[in-house]
C-alpha cells in the first residue's frame, strides 16, 4: 500500500506540477464536533479556500471513524430545521466554502467507536476532477467550538 | 315639607347640570373617536402552559420551576447537527451567566422522539451540554399537545442512512417561560452565546 502511494506520488512529481483541485484548495481549521454520549452521528466542519482560478466541487468525504460519511446541508423551512444530504459543495474560484454547525457540513454517521476529545480523524476530501486530499480533523467539545469558532481568533475585536 | 322637597330637587338639578357640563367639557377635550378598524385575522399566539414529563429521576412538573426563568428546547438525541448546534450555543450562554443569575435559570430538553430516547439516555445527552439541563420525554400524544401549545413543530422523515432509518425535522427555538409559568418568548435557533446571555438578563430584569 505504502509502495503504491509512494509510486503514485513519484509519478505525480515526475509529471511536473499537476495542478489538481486538491492542490488549489486550502483547508482551514478542520474539526469534528465531539458527539454526546451514545449519539450515533456527528459533524465535521472546516473552511475550504479555493486559491485557484477554477470553481471546484467537493463531491465526497470519507473517514475511517464512521461507517457512512455524507455531505449535508441544513434547510430552514419556515423555522423547521431539516438536514439533508447534498451531492456537492461548490467552492468558487478565489472563494471559499464554509462548513459550520447549522449549515453545510460533513456528516459522520454510525460512529464505529465513540470519539474522544483531542482525538484526530483523518478526513479524505475528493474533488470533481478526481483529485483528493486528507486533512486531520481534531475532535473538539461543542461548547469549545462555539466559544472559539474557527477564523474568529485571527483578530481581537475587543 | 314641600319647601324642603323643592330645595332637594333644585340641588339635584344643579348637580346633574354640573355633571353634564363636565361631561361635555371632557368630550370636547378628551374624546377622540377611534376609527373603526377591521380586526386582522391572526393566528392564536402559543399559550404555553404547564406539563408533567418523565425524566431519569422521575416525573418533572413544570410547576416546580416557578420562581425561575425556564428554557425549554424540543429536540431528540439522534439529532445529528441541529440540536447540538443549538444546545451548545445555549449552554455556553448559560455558563457565562454570573452564579446568582444562573441560580434563577433552569432548562428542559424535551425529546419528541420517545421511541428512541429513554429518560436515561436523555439525561446523559442533556448533561453533556450542561449539567443543569434536565432531559424529559413522554407519550407521543402528550408531547404533541405540549409542542402545539408552545408553538413547536416536528415531523418524522425517512432517511436511509440515519440511525434506524429516520430523522425528525423540528423547530429549533428555545422557549422562555417566566417565573410565573407564563410563556414569555423564544430564543432563535443557534443564537450565539453572548446574545443568549443578553436575552436571559433582560428577562431576569423584567421578572
Amino acid at each position: 500500500m505504502k509502495k503504491v502511494s509512494l509510486l503514485f506520488s513519484a509519478l505525480c512529481l515526475s509529471a511536473g506540477a499537476w495542478a489538481g483541485a486538491a492542490d488549489q484548495i486550502t483547508v482551514q481549521e478542520p474539526y469534528v464536533r465531539l458527539a454526546p454520549p451514545n449519539a450515533p452521528a456527528t459533524g465535521a466542519f472546516m473552511v475550504l479556500k479555493n486559491n485557484g482560478d477554477k470553481d471546484v466541487k467537493l463531491l465526497k468525504a470519507d473517514n475511517p471513524a464512521s461507517k457512512v460519511t455524507e455531505l449535508h446541508n441544513h434547510i430552514n423551512d419556515n423555522g423547521v430545521m431539516k438536514m439533508r444530504p447534498v451531492a456537492a459543495v461548490e467552492i468558487k474560484a478565489k472563494g471559499e466554502a464554509v462548513l459550520k454547525p447549522g449549515s453545510l457540513h460533513v456528516m459522520l454517521i454510525d460512529l464505529k467507536a465513540p470519539l474522544k476529545e483531542g482525538d484526530s480523524v483523518p478526513l479524505t476530501l475528493s474533488f470533481d476532477d478526481g483529485s483528493s486530499k486528507t486533512v486531520e480533523a481534531k475532535v473538539v467539545r461543542p461548547s469549545a467550538a462555539v466559544a472559539m469558532p474557527p477564523m474568529q481568533h485571527q483578530g481581537h475585536k475587543h | 315639607m314641600g319647601w324642603m322637597q323643592e330645595k332637594t330637587q333644585e340641588r339635584l338639578l344643579a348637580t346633574a347640570a354640573a355633571v353634564l357640563a363636565g361631561l361635555l367639557l371632557w368630550l370636547t377635550i378628551a374624546w377622540q373617536p377611534e376609527l373603526p378598524e377591521a380586526p386582522l385575522p391572526r393566528a392564536a399566539a402559543p399559550s404555553g402552559g404547564d406539563f408533567v414529563l418523565e425524566s431519569a429521576t422521575g416525573p418533572v412538573d413544570l410547576r416546580s420551576f416557578r420562581g425561575r426563568l425556564t428554557l425549554i428546547y424540543f429536540g431528540y438525541t439522534y439529532c445529528p447537527d441541529v440540536c447540538p448546534t443549538s444546545l451548545a450555543a445555549t449552554s455556553e450562554g448559560l455558563k457565562r451567566l454570573r452564579p446568582e443569575e444562573a441560580a434563577k435559570v433552569a432548562m428542559l430538553f424535551v425529546s419528541v422522539d420517545p421511541e428512541r430516547d429513554t429518560p436515561a439516555r436523555l439525561k446523559e445527552y442533556a448533561e453533556f451540554f450542561h449539567p443543569g439541563i434536565v432531559g424529559v420525554t413522554g407519550k407521543p400524544e402528550e408531547l404533541a399537545s405540549i409542542a402545539r401549545r408552545y408553538g413547536a413543530f416536528y415531523a418524522r422523515q425517512a432517511v436511509a442512512t440515519a440511525g434506524d432509518g429516520y430523522v425528525v425535522d423540528h423547530t429549533s427555538d428555545t422557549y422562555v417561560v417566566g417565573p410565573d409559568g407564563r410563556l414569555l418568548g423564544k430564543i432563535g435557533h443557534a443564537t450565539p452565546p453572548d446574545e443568549v446571555v443578553t436575552i436571559i438578563r433582560n428577562y431576569l430584569k423584567q421578572n
